[in-house]
């Protein structure tokens, strides 16, 4: 497993020789495809839910700006504090002068891509403060030291056997002949150390699905209720969140809430939705005593106006991970990024740069699948082939390929030479196949490795057109 | 500049045309009494539910649902709640925050057909924690409280309260194998007495 995007194609070669992964990615379609497909058909008129989806996550994105205005002003009338941050080195130096202020040591933590994305625990840890992650797979995770593999279940990629060896490793103080056979043990474990952890923290840091300008709040669904008790027990809230994330108000969040768990996990709602706007009133007997929003830009607004705008409209419920065939063949670590799947591909080449993820918009089978998913309707293959075409045009695609192109476009750009070409080349494939396949060619190609061709079994298809006529 | 003011000018900057104001979006909905629909979907979400005909009921429910679980007819109920004036033989009533092993009695002002999901907007006497500290929650709903979607609760409410949480089962995980287990971090298990008058 190697963090580095630029690793992926040596990453997905190991990915699938590696045989612990195989059953995990198996529960793709069994569970995560076939719970969204139900969850779907039992709604009725899906589409129209879709179209009213993306009609509002598109508003958003072409009104940003005055929607983080007026959200600002809400969280103020509300005692809250909002901060912005250009990258992520401004969002970790955010979150620990707020941390410092509050005098924590220790930080419970609901599940949020975005600190994984600007890297905060070893930033916090790096600064004397002690992160506690508290999303069960995002606890495991943290006791193994490795990223998420996927944005809603990040201990995707483990088996219950390889859970119970992390919580015996790590939890010395049990009895080390405890049984951790089932899967409920496991979960009891974690939610006995993690109250302890809850009850004591200092300050508690969860992520956001929806922001709702109009009311200063923040939205987050889960099914633990672990990002609950991160907001409620300790004294101060921070929100972690990207920009992007808001929205009118609540009455388009309640839209978007049909959509996400729907499409994230088939459930009709999460069991828990929590919004969460300001610290605890003057008659409540709990609830956090500062509430802090980190709002975090990190390449997002260099995506307006750019034909990757539409990937802003995305609530990170996971669809096109869940349906693409490629993440179900390499699963999520191999991308090296916080963000996999589709909306990896569609997404980190234009925040963390083409030269640096082009890898992930090639990673892909054009099936389309992923768009045809998508609550919101992103063309997320349309913003992979624009990233295509620009690493194509910047001089960064491998010249193999550049060289390959530009050979056939020569050949295409003159239709005789191109006739007498692929009848040739149609004849050769012919004498070169056995039983209808090709299995080699005379060239150094790792495509034949893992993969036979078919033969061509009849003429050209100009030739066959010609004669129709 | 500012950062807040570079990521509003990043912005403005770059944005080419507005998209149009989105129309109202009208969910489909189930027919039915709304509160036999929020029954039947709760129910569906690992809950226990069970109709009361009045308040008068709710003391042996709740004792019966304390047994049932092999738990100490023991309650936490929140301080300042109307709930205190529920009178509760052969319970002991306490008023301090329930442990991770308590059962806590609440009262949920709202609900939702649609989901089945109980409502609870945080306040005095409303402590947001206690539907998540204890093991066992146990919910008093009014079945003419229950609305049919969430849209209809927003504009009931008013002014959003510091806290809204939306309740819809007892808290699960599918993070190990992706296989669902009760009781992650909230309640291992949710029953909600649906009083009719
Ligand atoms: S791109 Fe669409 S399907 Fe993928 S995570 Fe985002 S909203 Fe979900």
């Amino acid at each position: 497993m190697s963090p580095d995007p630029k690793a992926f194609p040596q990453a997905a070669r190991d990915a699938l020789k590696d045989p612990l992964l195989r059953p995990a990615l198996g529960r793709l379609k069994t569970h995560f495809g076939a719970g969204r497909a139900a969850a779907v058909q039992r709604y009725g008129d899906f589409e129209s839910l879709r179209e009213a989806g993306k009609a509002i996550r598109d508003h958003a994105v072409t009104h940003l700006d005055d929607l983080l205005v007026t959200f600002e002003a809400s969280v103020n009338a509300r005692g809250g504090t909002v901060h912005w941050a250009r990258d992520a080195s401004e969002a970790r130096r955010a979150i620990l002068t707020i941390l410092q202020d509050a005098g924590a040591g220790t930080v419970t933590k609901g599940k949020s891509m975005v600190t994984e994305e600007i890297a905060l625990n070893p930033f916090l840890e790096a600064n004397g403060i002690v992160p506690v992650e508290t999303d069960l797979g995002e606890y495991i995770i943290q006791l193994r030291k490795e990223p998420p593999s996927h944005i809603i279940a990040p201990a995707f990629h483990l088996s219950k056997e390889q859970v119970a060896q992390t919580f015996l490793a790590a939890h010395t103080g049990l009895d080390p002949k405890r049984s951790l056979e089932e899967r409920n043990a496991l979960v009891q474990e974690a939610r006995a150390i993690l109250r302890a952890q809850f009850e004591t923290a200092d300050a508690g840091i969860t992520g956001a699905n929806f922001l709702s300008a109009a009311d200063g709040a923040a939205v987050i669904v889960t099914n633990e209720g672990n990002g609950d008790l991160t907001r409620l027990l300790p004294k101060t809230h921070i929100v972690v969140t990207g920009i992007e994330k808001v929205v009118r108000d609540m009455t388009d969040v309640a839209v978007l809430l049909r959509l996400l768990p729907r499409s994230a996990t088939g459930q009709p709602i999460s069991t828990y939705v929590s919004v969460m706007a300001g610290p605890r009133g003057t008659a409540e007997t709990d609830g956090p005593e500062n509430f802090h929003i980190v709002l975090v830009d990190n390449g997002r607004s260099s995506l307006i106006g750019t034909e990757a705008q539409d990937v802003l409209r995305c609530i990170r419920c996971s669809a096109c991970i869940n349906h693409c065939p490629i993440y179900g063949a390499v699963g999520g670590h191999a991308y090296g990024a916080t963000y996999m799947g589709p909306i990896g591909a569609a997404l980190n080449p234009g925040v963390m740069g083409v030269a640096e993820a082009a890898h992930h918009a090639n990673a892909s089978t054009f099936c389309g699948r992923c768009a045809e998913v998508c609550p919101v309707m992103i063309p997320l293959p349309k913003i992979m082939r624009h990233w295509r075409a620009v690493e194509y045009s910047s001089g960064l695609a491998p010249k193999a390929i550049t060289r390959g192109l530009g050979l056939w476009a020569f050949a295409a750009k003159r239709p005789a030479l191109y006739r007498f070409g692929t009848r040739v080349a149609a004849r050769l494939l012919r004498l070169m196949a056995s039983s209808g396949m090709v299995r080699a060619l005379p060239v150094k190609n790792g495509w034949f490795a893992v993969r036979d061709f078919p033969a061509p079994h009849g003429k050209t298809f100009q030739q066959q057109w010609k004669a129709r006529r | 500049m500012s950062a807040r003011d570079a990521i509003l000018e990043s912005i403005r900057v770059r944005r080419l045309a507005r998209a149009p104001m989105p129309g109202i979006y009208r969910a489909p909905r189930s027919d039915g009494d709304l509160a036999e629909v929020f029954a039947k979907k709760m129910s569906a979400q690992h809950a226990d539910v069970r109709m009361l005909d009045s308040m008068a009921e709710v003391p042996a429910a709740i004792a019966d649902i304390l047994r049932g679980r092999n738990m100490a007819a023991t309650v936490h109920v929140p301080p300042g709640s109307e709930l205190e004036t529920l009178a509760l033989p052969n319970v002991e009533v306490r008023r301090g925050p329930p442990g991770p092993f308590d059962a806590a009695v609440t009262r949920a002002p709202f609900a939702i057909a649609e989901t089945g999901t109980l409502v609870y907007p945080s306040g005095k006497g409303a402590p947001a924690s206690w539907h998540f500290r204890p093991v066992l929650e146990i919910a008093i709903l009014r079945a003419g409280d229950v609305v049919a979607e969430l849209e209809d609760v927003l504009a009931k409410l008013g002014p959003l309260p510091s806290t809204l949480n939306l309740v819809s089962g007892p808290s699960r995980t599918g993070d190990i194998e992706q296989t669902m287990e009760l009781g992650a971090h909230g309640p291992k298990a949710l029953a909600v007495l649906v009083v009719r008058h």
